[in-house]
């Protein structure tokens, strides 16, 4: 113990610090080792004298400072108040105007009529439900029909299944065009309507 | 002594499944049959339920609505002409020189009622060309195409037999071009088969007892088969025209129709 606080003593001194030597003397102690480390001395550097401005050169740089941050927070603040308006959002001021005259005038229903048409919304509801049913089943039977035949070419050959099983990547991006309500006309030409663009220019 | 029996037992019951799976390898061919879908063009007519549903919705519709602006001048087109019977001093003589809402409807409608929808019935339908693809335009069609088995010549879905080192889509991609040649683009839905059907050849073929035929289905995207005649079938020709158990196999992963 004493050898090493003399030697942390010089250390200063030395270019390498003695510290870092290794110590290859035993520890004999039947006691646990002390792991207390001791950082090193840091090089010390003589202050630095400080440099003088002129306040008023100081005082100005603040002042430019501080006019540029207001500057932008100016900036941002009537930016915030404009918004780009949305035309369509907003009801026309003739419609509010009118609203009155056209509110419809609403048909005295009869009890009749009132029940055949809860009647229609029940049966409709039944009606879906049986054909959402229906549909899972077919879904069911379809994915049974792929199942049973995956388990039979896992059966033939282990190779030709795990290609199968392969995700199929051709098939993203998927594009379909549902069915349409008429067919489409051989060789029909589309009228070209004119258009006029009315859309306002929003750039700043 | 009965670690070395257990052992043995484990041996033998590996080697059997082996060689199992070996001789049904060599005594099956495996095939691939191609399912060509062309889906429905135009939306299936609408049935009792649906009419009345759909009726019942328009009218509800309306009552919800406010008036739109072609009313509204309908019904002062309808008090200015009041106006003018009675001869009443305000009349606005420009309002009622021009064009009313009324004139405007009907020369509306005069022109929807020259024009002319395309028909449903194609001319295909009339015909009863099962080869074009401009027939039942609100039906699903399947791709059918005459098959050479043996000796005999079957109509059933395209299929060929699968060569050493393709996978079966690949196969399922080469039938395609084989029997209906390279103008016809299909989309192949998945790279797993969606069906199965097995026969036996009548005597062994090469040594092969049988096929084992795994289907793919495709959708139909543009051009036409030009190297064989091939027929598109709507669900019901399908039944008629394919052998009873294969038309069940095929059956099995279609959509069924409920017009």
């Amino acid at each position: 113990m004493f050898n090493l606080s003399l030697l942390r003593q010089f250390s200063r001194l030395a270019i390498c610090p003695a510290t870092k030597l290794p110590i290859s003397s035993r520890n004999i102690a039947t006691t646990a080792a002390v792991q207390f480390k001791i950082t090193d001395q840091l090089w010390a550097e003589p202050m630095k004298k400080k440099k003088k401005i002129d306040p008023a050169i100081v005082k100005a740089r603040e002042e430019r400072r501080r006019k540029k941050l207001e500057k932008q927070i100016r900036r941002l603040e009537k930016n915030a108040r404009q918004l780009k308006p949305i035309d369509e959002m907003e009801v026309p001021l003739e419609l509010l105007d009118n609203f009155n005259k056209r509110k419809r005038p609403q048909p005295k229903l009869t009890e009749e009529v009132i029940e055949a048409r809860a009647l229609l919304q029940k049966e409709w509801t039944r009606y879906k439900r049986e054909e959402y049913m229906a549909n899972v089943a077919q879904i069911d039977r379809i994915m049974g029909a792929q199942r049973r035949a995956l388990d039979k070419l896992l059966e033939e050959s282990e190779d030709l299944y795990n290609e199968a099983i392969m995700p199929d990547m051709q098939l993203i991006p998927y594009e379909v065009r549902g069915p349409v309500a008429t067919p489409p006309i051989k060789g029909y030409a589309s009228p070209d309507g004119e258009y006029i663009d009315v859309s306002k220019k929003w750039d700043n | 002594m009965l670690f070395k029996t257990f052992i043995q037992a484990e041996v033998n019951l590996c080697r059997r499944i082996f060689v199992r799976g070996l001789s049904t390898r060599s005594s099956w061919d495996i095939v691939t049959g191609v399912c060509v879908e062309r889906l429905p063009v135009v939306t299936p007519p609408l049935n009792e339920m649906y009419k009345k549903y759909l009726d019942l919705q328009y009218t509800l519709e309306i009552e919800k609505s406010m008036k739109s602006d072609h009313e509204i001048r309908h019904e002062n087109d309808k008090v200015q002409a009041e106006l003018l019977k009675n001869e009443s001093a305000d009349v606005d003589i420009d309002a009622v020189s021009k064009i009313t809402a009324q004139d405007f409807e009907d020369a509306a409608n005069e022109e929807l009622a020259q024009f002319k929808f395309a028909s449903v019935e194609t001319e295909a339908d009339k015909k009863g060309d099962k080869t074009s693809l401009e027939r039942c335009l609100q039906r699903h069609l399947v791709l059918v195409t005459p098959i050479k088995l043996g000796s005999d010549v079957k109509t059933l879905l395209p299929q060929g037999l699968w060569k050493e080192g393709e996978t079966l889509r690949q196969t399922a991609e080469r039938i395609v071009k084989e029997h209906c040649g390279p103008e016809l683009k299909v989309q192949f839905l998945s790279n797993a088969p969606c069906g199965f059907y097995k026969y036996k050849y009548p005597s062994e073929v090469n040594g092969k007892i049988g096929a084992k035929v795994f289907f793919y289905y495709a959708n139909y995207k543009s051009g036409k088969p030009s190297k064989t005649k091939a027929d598109w079938l709507t669900r019901n020709e399908l039944q008629q025209i394919l052998p009873e158990k294969y038309n069940k196999s095929v059956k099995e992963f279609l959509i069924e129709e409920s017009h």
